[in-house]
Parts: C-alpha cells; sequence; structure tokens
C-alpha cells in the first residue's frame, strides 16, 4: 500500500487507461500543458501531446456536444469541467443527446463518455459549489460516481474509462487533497457496490462524497458517549446499492443520509424512499435527513460554513434519531 | 394478572353460544376445576370448569343469560386478591376501549399510551388522553404482533411516548417472567391473552442458560402451536419402490453431466411428483378460508429446510407447469437462497401443499404438523436397500430401494379415503416414474 491523495490517485488511473486505450482523451480548459486547475491531468501533456490533452475555448456546449460524437464513433472522451458548475452549460447536449442516444438507437450506438468536475462548497461561492447530485441522478442512462477515498478514486475512474455509458465523475473538492491507501497493481471499484466504510449496530448514516469524512467523524464522537454508529459510502449514486443500505437498516433499525447539497428532491430524499418501499418494517424510527442549507452558497467564510452539515450537526442529528 | 373468562369453543364447527347462566356469584372465590357457568350449544348445556382460580368479576357488558354471542366474548374475570380494588364491579381497567362505551367518566387508564384513537370521551379531562393516536414504529408493531403483544397496552420509550422496538422487547421479557398473577398494570404492561396458572409449583430446574427467541424461531412456534390447536390431522403412512426413481436419477444426472446445471435432487422430484398428484386431486390443493373451501389452480409446492435460523419454507411456484430440470434450477437458487437467510418474504409465503424429507438424517417415518392454511404436508423418509417378497407364489425375493412416505392431511376438510387415494398416486408415480410423460 501507498499513501496519495485523491487527485493523485485518480490521474493515475486516468493515465494507466490512457497507456492501455489509445481512444481514451481529455478536453477542458488549462488540462493541457497546465495540468489542470485541480491538478488532474499533470504530466500528461508531457506523455500524450496536444492531440489527446486538448485545451477548449470556453464552450461548454461545444465541447460536449463534440465530445458526444467522438464518442458514437469509437472513441472514450473525458471531459474535464474543472467545476463541475461549468458543465451547466452543457445541460442540454448532455440530457438530451448523450445520455439518449444509446436508446434512441436502440442500443446500436454507445456513448462511452466520462464527465468529471470538482463538486461541493468549499470557500468557492454561489457559481462554483453545486453538487447537483440529484440532477444527474434522475436522467436515465448517466452513471453516477461519488468516489471519497483516494484508493476509489483510482478504481471508480477505471471502472468509468471502462463503461460503455456516460459516467458523472463528480470530486469533491475538499476530498482532492485527503490522502489515505492506495493498493498497488491494476484494479477496478465496481459501480453499484456501496462500502461500508465503519460499521456499527445503532443506527446507519449513508453520507454522500464529502460528507463521508464528516460522518465519520460525528461517529468518533458518538463513540465516546457509547452510541456505534455505521457509515456507509454509497459510492456510486447510480446505479444506488440499496440492497447495502438495506441490510444495514434491517440491523440498526435507523437511518440517517447526509447529503452536503439540496435536500428537496435530492440523493436522501430518492434513498428514504425506497427504504420506505423496501424496508419499512425494519424501522424504528423515521428516516431523517442532514443537508446543506437551501440556498445557494454563500461566499462569505462565516455564511458557509452555517450553511454545510459538520461533524456537530451531524452527531446532532444522530443523538436525536436516537431518541425518537 | 387476572385471567379472562371467555365463551369456550365446544366443538370445532361452533362459532357461537350462548351462557347459560353463572354458577358462582360475583366476588365468588373460584378454584380452577370448579364448575363455573353453564353454556347452552346446539345438542345440549355444558357445564364449565374453571381453568384458573380467583375472585369472580361478571364483565360489565357480559351477555345475558341466553343471548348468542361469538366464541371467545369476555364474560367476566378470575383476579387475585390484590387486583380486587381495581376491579370494581361497575368496570375493568381491562375491558377493551373499543367496548367500554358505557365506562364511568374519568376512568383513567394507567398511561397515557394506554388509550385507542377511534373513541371519542365525552368528558372532557380524559379527552386529551383518549384522542391522542399511539405512535408506534413500524418494526415494533410487526415484532409486537408476532409475539402477541397487544402494544396499545405497552407504555413507549420514545418522543412523546411513542413505542420503540426496545419497549416491546422490555415487554416480552417481562412478560417471560411474569408469574401468572401479577397484575395486569405492571409496568406499564399488560397482555391481552391471559395465562393459565400451572396447577402444580414447578420445580426449579438447573440451567445454562436463557435467550430470547429468535424472531424465526417465534413464527415457527407460533404456526406449530396454531397448527397443532386448529388441524385435525390424520397421519397415513405407506413404503413405496423407489427403485425406478433413482435409477431416473441417475440417468438424469447422466445426462445432465455436460451441462454444469443442478442434479435433480429427490426434493426436486418428489416435488415434481406431488404437482402432478395435486392437480389430478384438487381437494388436497386447497385450503379453508372461513367457511369455505378454496381450491387451487396451481400447485405451489413447499419444501421444508433447515436452516441456521431455524425451519424455513421456501416454495417452489407453479410446479405443475414446469419441467423436472426448470423445477431444479429453479430449486437449487431458492434453497441456497434460504440457507444463507436471504429468501425474500414473498420466497416463503403461498405454498399449497408441503414436502419435508428427513432421509438425510437416516430417518424412517415422521409424522408431520400441517403448515397451516395448507391442506396437506407429505414426510419422506430414508430411502433404504430392502428385500421385498415381489412374488408369494414363486416365492421370489427382490433387493428394492424402499422409501416411507407419510402424508399428513387436515381432516376438517378432506376424508380419509380422499388423502388415501392422492397417497397411492403418489406412490404409483414414484414406482413408475415414466407415467410423468403421460401427464
Amino acid at each position: 500500500m501507498r499513501e496519495m491523495t485523491f487527485t493523485d490517485a485518480a490521474r493515475e488511473g486516468l493515465a494507466e487507461e490512457m497507456a492501455l486505450n489509445p481512444m481514451i482523451f481529455v478536453v477542458g480548459e488549462g488540462i493541457g500543458p497546465r495540468g489542470g486547475n485541480f491538478n488532474t491531468t499533470v504530466g500528461l501533456y508531457e506523455l500524450y501531446g496536444e492531440m489527446r490533452l486538448r485545451d477548449t475555448p470556453i464552450s461548454e456546449r461545444g465541447f460536449t456536444g463534440l465530445c458526444t460524437g467522438a464518442a458514437v464513433l469509437g472513441a472514450h472522451p473525458v471531459i474535464d469541467f474543472m467545476f463541475l458548475d461549468f458543465e451547466l452549460d452543457g445541460l442540454g447536449e448532455l440530457i438530451n443527446q448523450t445520455s439518449r442516444i444509446h436508446w434512441m438507437s436502440s442500443g446500436r450506438l454507445k456513448v462511452p463518455i466520462v464527465l468529471r468536475g470538482g463538486v461541493g462548497v468549499a470557500s468557492t461561492g454561489p457559481h462554483h459549489s453545486s453538487n447537483l447530485f440529484s440532477v444527474f441522478m434522475h436522467i436515465p442512462g448517466l452513471r453516477v460516481v461519488t468516489p471519497v477515498f483516494p484508493a476509489d478514486a483510482k478504481g471508480l475512474l477505471k471502472t468509468a474509462l471502462r463503461s460503455d455509458d456516460p459516467v458523472m465523475f463528480l470530486e469533491h473538492k475538499k476530498l482532492m487533497k485527503i490522502k489515505g491507501d492506495v493498493p498497488e497493481g491494476e484494479y477496478f471499484t465496481p459501480f453499484g457496490k456501496a462500502n461500508i466504510v465503519r460499521p456499527g449496530t445503532d443506527v446507519t448514516v449513508v453520507a454522500i462524497s464529502f460528507m463521508v469524512i464528516k460522518s465519520l467523524e460525528a461517529a468518533g464522537v458518538l463513540e465516546k458517549e457509547g452510541i456505534s454508529v455505521e457509515v456507509i459510502d454509497p459510492r456510486t449514486l447510480s446505479p444506488l446499492d440499496i440492497d447495502t443500505i438495506l441490510e444495514s437498516i434491517s440491523r440498526t433499525h435507523r437511518l440517517l443520509v447526509v447529503d452536503e447539497d439540496y435536500s428537496p428532491c435530492g440523493a436522501g430524499a430518492e434513498i428514504a424512499a425506497q427504504v420506505m418501499e423496501r424496508g419499512f418494517y425494519e424501522l424504528d424510527a423515521p428516516v431523517r435527513r442532514v443537508n446543506g442549507a437551501f440556498s445557494p452558497a454563500p461566499y462569505s467564510p462565516p455564511l458557509e460554513a452555517a450553511v454545510v452539515p459538520n461533524e456537530i450537526t451531524i452527531a446532532q442529528a444522530l443523538r436525536d434519531l436516537l431518541v425518537e | 394478572m387476572a385471567n379472562e373468562v371467555t365463551l369456550p369453543r365446544l366443538g370445532w364447527d361452533m362459532e357461537e353460544g350462548a351462557l347459560g347462566g353463572w354458577l358462582k356469584k360475583e366476588g365468588d372465590f373460584v378454584n380452577a376445576g370448579d364448575l363455573l357457568f353453564t353454556v347452552e350449544g346446539d345438542k345440549a348445556v355444558q357445564e364449565i370448569e374453571a381453568l384458573d382460580s380467583g375472585y369472580l368479576r361478571i364483565a360489565p357488558d357480559a351477555p345475558a343469560a341466553g343471548v348468542k354471542v361469538p366464541v371467545g366474548t369476555l364474560l367476566g374475570y378470575l383476579v387475585s386478591e390484590d387486583e380486587l380494588p381495581s376491579f370494581r364491579s361497575t368496570g375493568s381497567p381491562l375491558t377493551p376501549i373499543s367496548s367500554a362505551a358505557g365506562d364511568a367518566p374519568g376512568l383513567a387508564l394507567a398511561s397515557t399510551t394506554q388509550t385507542n384513537s377511534t373513541v371519542t370521551v365525552s368528558d372532557g379531562s380524559a379527552k386529551d388522553q383518549a384522542a391522542r393516536r399511539i405512535y408506534i414504529s413500524p418494526l415494533a408493531r410487526r415484532l409486537a404482533e408476532s409475539l402477541g403483544i397487544d402494544w396499545r397496552k405497552v407504555k413507549g420509550s420514545g418522543r412523546e411516548g411513542r413505542i420503540r422496538v426496545h419497549d416491546i422487547q422490555t415487554a416480552a421479557v417481562q412478560l417471560e417472567a411474569a408469574p401468572a398473577t401479577v397484575p395486569a398494570t405492571l409496568d406499564g404492561l399488560a397482555v391481552v391473552e391471559s395465562r393459565p396458572a400451572a396447577a402444580v409449583p414447578a420445580m426449579p430446574v438447573p440451567s445454562i442458560g436463557r435467550v430470547p427467541m429468535s424472531p424465526v424461531r417465534r413464527s415457527i412456534a407460533e404456526h406449530m402451536a396454531n397448527s397443532a390447536r386448529s388441524v385435525a390431522p390424520v397421519t397415513l403412512t405407506c413404503e413405496v419402490d423407489a427403485t425406478q426413481l433413482v435409477a431416473l436419477r441417475h440417468q438424469v444426472k447422466e445426462d445432465l453431466l455436460a451441462e454444469n446445471g443442478p442434479v435433480p435432487s429427490y426434493n426436486d422430484m418428489l416435488a415434481k411428483i406431488a404437482g402432478q398428484a395435486l392437480m389430478e386431486h384438487p381437494n388436497i390443493n386447497a385450503r379453508i378460508d372461513g367457511d369455505d373451501i378454496i381450491f387451487f389452480s396451481s400447485a405451489h409446492v413447499a419444501v421444508a429446510v433447515d436452516t441456521d435460523r431455524g425451519l424455513l419454507v421456501p416454495v417452489l411456484r407453479d410446479v405443475q407447469a414446469k419441467s423436472l430440470r426448470q423445477v431444479a434450477r429453479e430449486s437449487a437458487v431458492l434453497f441456497e437462497k434460504t440457507r444463507q437467510g436471504k429468501a425474500a418474504y414473498e420466497d416463503l409465503q403461498g405454498g399449497t401443499f408441503t414436502i419435508t424429507n428427513l432421509g438425510m438424517f437416516e430417518i424412517e417415518a415422521s409424522s408431520p404438523i400441517i403448515y397451516l392454511p395448507q391442506c396437506a404436508i407429505l414426510g419422506v423418509g430414508q430411502i433404504i436397500p430392502k428385500q421385498v417378497v415381489v412374488d408369494i407364489a414363486t416365492e421370489k425375493v427382490a433387493i428394492q430401494q424402499r422409501m416411507a412416505l407419510s402424508l399428513t392431511f387436515d381432516h376438517r376438510l378432506v376424508d380419509g379415503a380422499q388423502a388415501a387415494r392422492f397417497l397411492q398416486r403418489i406412490k404409483r408415480l414414484i414406482e413408475k416414474p415414466f407415467l410423468w410423460l403421460v401427464g
């Protein structure tokens, strides 16, 4: 095992797949010689040159459509949006074309494409802090991937680069510099397989993206109070591994969903609904959610701190849920 | 705990009856075994003995003599001396609220959670308590119902008295520990079903531990007791020549070897045979529903599977319409799922007939218990090579693979001859498996 940052591990996965598959190329703003705003492509331009690391003008709709066409014709493009918020300018292409061509061609055309970008609130203000998880979960045909740990960042990106479907690869900006163990050698992390990152017996937390880290901190606090918290990282939101969540609830009988994204129609709403449909009689308390405030992310640091969940608010929500 | 006195069922078909009259007076002390009251049945007046001891308190809404009421209707209570004050003759805290319209106003219950939302009480002081719904978690409710605990009388420890699974577990443990004479108000706990006091004080027997029953164990216990209580079981046994069945299985095995598919087990073959026999004998493929009998168009054969969690009976559906190979394939997956504890609720529901095979434990014959609401269950014994006389005239003997079958059927639903014909048909199909081809 080695220790690597999330970004370094993901980049290693990209480099390995680029070496194996000449049809993989990356487009985006500043991903060429500059190596990407978030260092996602550092060193790759020197290896593969401008044909495979192509800087673009600021024209998200244009290059989303262009890469969709390239994917249909056999390439495996990676669009690096830098901040995922910028993808919103290409949303029409993404939903109407990228996600639907496979169906509209009766399965004859495939669109293997990876759309990646930084998500989450990280001192980044209203235009650069979107999570948009549920926007993409809502679209049939898209895979929605939310890696948390460096090993998964690599393993899930490699799986994405072997997938025949469009994959939204959503990297929380606060995770990018976090270090963790990464296995040697080649491996893939499957889609649709949640990870129980901390086993527990009293209550289940399903946490999304960076909230896994905060939930683990909260679980550590509650352990001292004699409360055993199980923390699940779904790893992919679409497909969603509801079976692992239900299995956990069948042991703990209580569920809290922690998501920095907004609560209305969010990932937590979907998870709660599925749990109600399939696990109602396992519940000893209502499903609870902790979400970011229903507002654009403010730029002021004190305000920002107030709108995102943290280990203190999560721990309090868990205490409340346990006396429910 | 107060013991309820209810109108007993004097015959299987008795649904209602009338109180003839009390043989004891209100407030009398009654010993278990004393004649307590009479019941007017269809045929005669019968004197009924008290099952428990205690002071008689006639229920305020007890039926008058001669009025027909359903079996199980509450007539009164036998209460201990300690409980007498709470059982004033005007009413009773144990009377279900839904039938307590005549209760004196302000007859407060032990806890605010012990009320029923469907009742509106005109008395203002009781209104808030009576009108509030009882909140209970889905899990707690399911557990309470599986344990037969009346959760309306359990005090909840959750927010605003909401009942959580922990409360039901506590109630279950208290119920287990409570001697039969403990007042019903113990720590907010009360149970509807009364427990008859043991006639003789139990001698303590040394034990090595006490554990709560698992949900599966409880469910099995409930099913079995219910079946033993309500069914009129008769077991028919016979021994069959399974030589051809064994040969068939070998042939099928060889044929399937190349395919890597599951080889049909004897249970699969017996399920298939039972499926055909059930189609030919629809009166066995049936169940009682109220006063009606429902005949099923499909044979859903349940097979008893021994698992770490206890006995489970996954159901093979529509076996009559499936090939043996299909049945084998489905049963391989289903039984494995069951053994691993992953069988879904639906996988264990809807059987119309059950097969239980103890052959692997070298059991020769058994008398299985019917899995309600089914009509019959087939117990299968070990296949043993035996020497049998095949022709008396020539004194010819042969060695055959013999297998014992035990068919337990519900005599409420079918008669002996009908069941015997069904078993005979199964025997025939086992001895001459090529008859399946004919269908």
